[in-house]
């Protein structure tokens, strides 16, 4: 694949981009500055955008904000957004405009080389990789509501569920087989009252509707 | 004309009180006399700081009855009078206001007996009003003078007890003394508890990673499986190395405060609060911020109040006000709950009520909590800032 990358520390960019090139991808531009990312993009329309939250000049959420212009601009662009800290009201501006092809990931995941990679590919593809602290705290945070009514194995399913992985990927990771996971995956939406008939990332952006309204 | 007679009734009724405090206030000039005299002579140290708090009370009344009757409130800066009795001693003689009391008692003595002059003013307005007024329908004359005299009493008042501009001053030295000497407090409890976190968190997570690593590289050749584990154990303290300092930078400041500002941060806060929160801060959104010290008090203070009015509350709605004030910034935070919240309970680590107090307390600012038992509770905080 052929990357952009956006991260202004020189060791964390050194990291993915041996990473990156590691794992057979090309990274086509290297963007240290928020001014140069949006041209980086436009000029070389990579088959996928990483990058950071904070850069310079103003260290605020500039990568964030030049995400969703992109996104604007380069209609389809997966972009996958890493961060220091995840905020959940960061992953609901970048899932805003539909949630195929977006990551939103803490930096620390970068170090699970395997997953994150599986992410990368994934979000390329036109899904999603919501971090697990993010899909943590929506989980958290809600009262009394008919999540109550799910079995812990249930809530399990559907925190992986809006984390983006698909069925194969959440039954390995729970340990279970696929027919197990589509029962449960049958329960939860049956419980929450969503349609059953979505896929993919419809899935997870119907999940995380049901999260942000409850 | 029986609108009249009600005023210089309602005066007479003001002037007897001044007449009767004026008569108590006599009194204690003597009693401080013996108690200055007992001061000189040692024996009756003890008793001169608390006939000067005596002496605070009586002119607090004062001032409060001539507020009632005027409408304005005079202000008073006084000094506490607290410690040892060699401290205590000190501050009420020094206390500039203590002399300012005096004064107004001595002038007291004076004008004190108003009242005696509206006896000859009812004696003679009746009959004289009562004709002027009542059969040929003019203003009345006489009568209002005793209204007059309550004024004068009032502003006679106000003018003596008005603290002197030395008296505030003294006064807010002592407020800033004691705010800083908690702002200094509260500074060094949150370097200890950071270091404490740092020290006992992610740095020891390190040098448990540092460990592992070091371990795995003697297991490399000899046993791979082993050294496969080991490397799988360091980078799950690695990760809960980075978690905990992610957490502990959180502490020390919001790090979304500085992306988006006060408004955007309390937004982000009320949308994950799990309460319904309305936000009305478009005051914030533009012109220039407030300092960052300021802000992170102002966010500590609606995410507080939020995670309180989410657990103990048992209202499913708040709202949050934010305000650009002349003189700051002005957060009002208000939940529908069952109200009682009360300033003793929840101080944990340096949490709940009295936390968030201590902390605004520490900019200068002011902090007002209102919580009748059947709610709702309000939260009130003003925090001063140059703009």
């Amino acid at each position: 694949m052929r990357v952009v990358i956006a991260e202004d520390n020189a060791l964390l960019r050194e990291g993915l981009v041996l990473l990156l090139t590691t794992a057979g991808h090309e990274v086509v531009a290297v963007a240290v500055a928020e001014p140069e990312i949006l041209p980086a993009l436009l000029e070389h329309r990579p088959d996928i955008a990483v990058l950071d939250v904070r850069m310079p000049p103003g260290f605020r959420d500039e990568g964030l904000r030049t995400a969703l212009e992109a996104r604007r601009r380069i209609p389809g662009l997966p972009v996958l957004v890493l961060s220091q800290y995840v905020e959940e009201s960061y992953a609901a501006e970048l899932l805003g405009g539909g949630a195929s092809g977006i990551g939103y990931l803490l930096k620390d995941r970068v170090g699970r080389v395997e997953e994150f990679l599986e992410a990368l590919d994934r979000v390329a593809a036109g899904g999603t990789a919501l971090d697990p602290e993010v899909v943590t705290e929506l989980l958290s945070r809600r009262r009394s509501t008919p999540l109550d009514s799910l079995t812990p194995r249930e809530r399990e399913v559907l925190a992986l569920m809006a984390e983006g992985l698909d069925n194969t990927t959440i039954a390995a990771t729970l340990v279970i087989t696929e027919r197990a996971v589509s029962k449960h995956i049958g329960n939860v939406f049956l419980k929450l009252g969503l349609p059953t008939t979505d896929t993919g990332h419809r899935r997870v952006l119907a999940v995380l509707a049901h999260l942000n309204n409850s | 004309m029986w609108e009249t007679v009600r005023q210089a009734a309602r005066a007479t009724v003001q002037l007897a009180l001044a007449a009767g405090l004026a008569l108590v206030s006599c009194l204690f000039i003597t009693v401080l006399l013996i108690t200055a005299t007992g001061t000189v002579a040692v024996i009756g140290a003890w008793l001169l700081p608390e006939t000067v708090l005596l002496i605070r009370r009586i002119a607090g009344a004062k001032r409060s009855m001539a507020a009632r009757w005027s409408g304005q409130e005079i202000p008073e800066a006084y000094q506490p009078i607290t410690g040892t009795l060699r401290d205590r001693l000190r501050t009420a003689i020094r206390d500039p206001s203590t002399f300012g009391d005096f004064r107004w008692m001595v002038a007291d003595y004076g004008y004190g007996c108003l009242v005696l002059l509206a006896l000859p003013l009812w004696l003679a307005g009746l009959p004289a009003d009562g004709v002027w007024c009542g059969l040929l329908g003019r203003r009345p004359v006489v009568l209002p003078l005793i209204s007059r005299l309550a004024d004068l009493d009032a502003a006679w008042s106000a003018a003596l007890l008005k603290p002197s501009p030395k008296a505030r001053l003294t006064a807010r030295v002592e407020q800033l003394t004691q705010t800083r000497a908690g702002a200094i407090a509260a500074h060094g409890a949150e370097l200890r508890r950071i270091e404490r976190d740092l020290h006992d968190g992610a740095q020891a997570r390190l040098v448990s990673l540092s460990m592992r690593i070091g371990l795995a590289k003697r297991a490399f050749d000899r046993d791979p499986q082993a050294a496969r584990r080991l490397l799988d154990e360091a980078q799950e303290h690695a990760e809960e190395a980075l978690a905990e300092l992610r957490h502990v930078v959180r502490g020390i400041h919001p790090p979304i405060l500085t992306d988006r500002g006060l408004a955007g941060a309390v937004r982000a806060l009320a949308a994950s609060s799990g309460l319904e929160v309305t936000v009305r801060a478009d005051d914030l959104d533009e012109g220039p911020r407030a300092p960052a010290a300021v802000e992170a008090a102002a966010y500590f203070v609606v995410a507080e109040t939020l995670t309180n009015a989410a657990r103990h509350s048992g209202s499913p709605r708040a709202e949050v006000w934010l305000t650009r004030a002349r003189t700051g910034v002005r957060v009002v935070v208000r939940d529908e709950g069952k109200g009682g919240a009360e300033m003793t309970t929840g101080d944990v680590g340096g949490t709940g009520l009295p936390g968030m107090r201590r902390r605004v307390a520490a900019l200068d600012g002011t902090f007002t909590v209102t919580s009748p038992a059947g709610g709702p509770t309000v939260i009130e905080v003003e925090l001063p800032c140059v703009w």
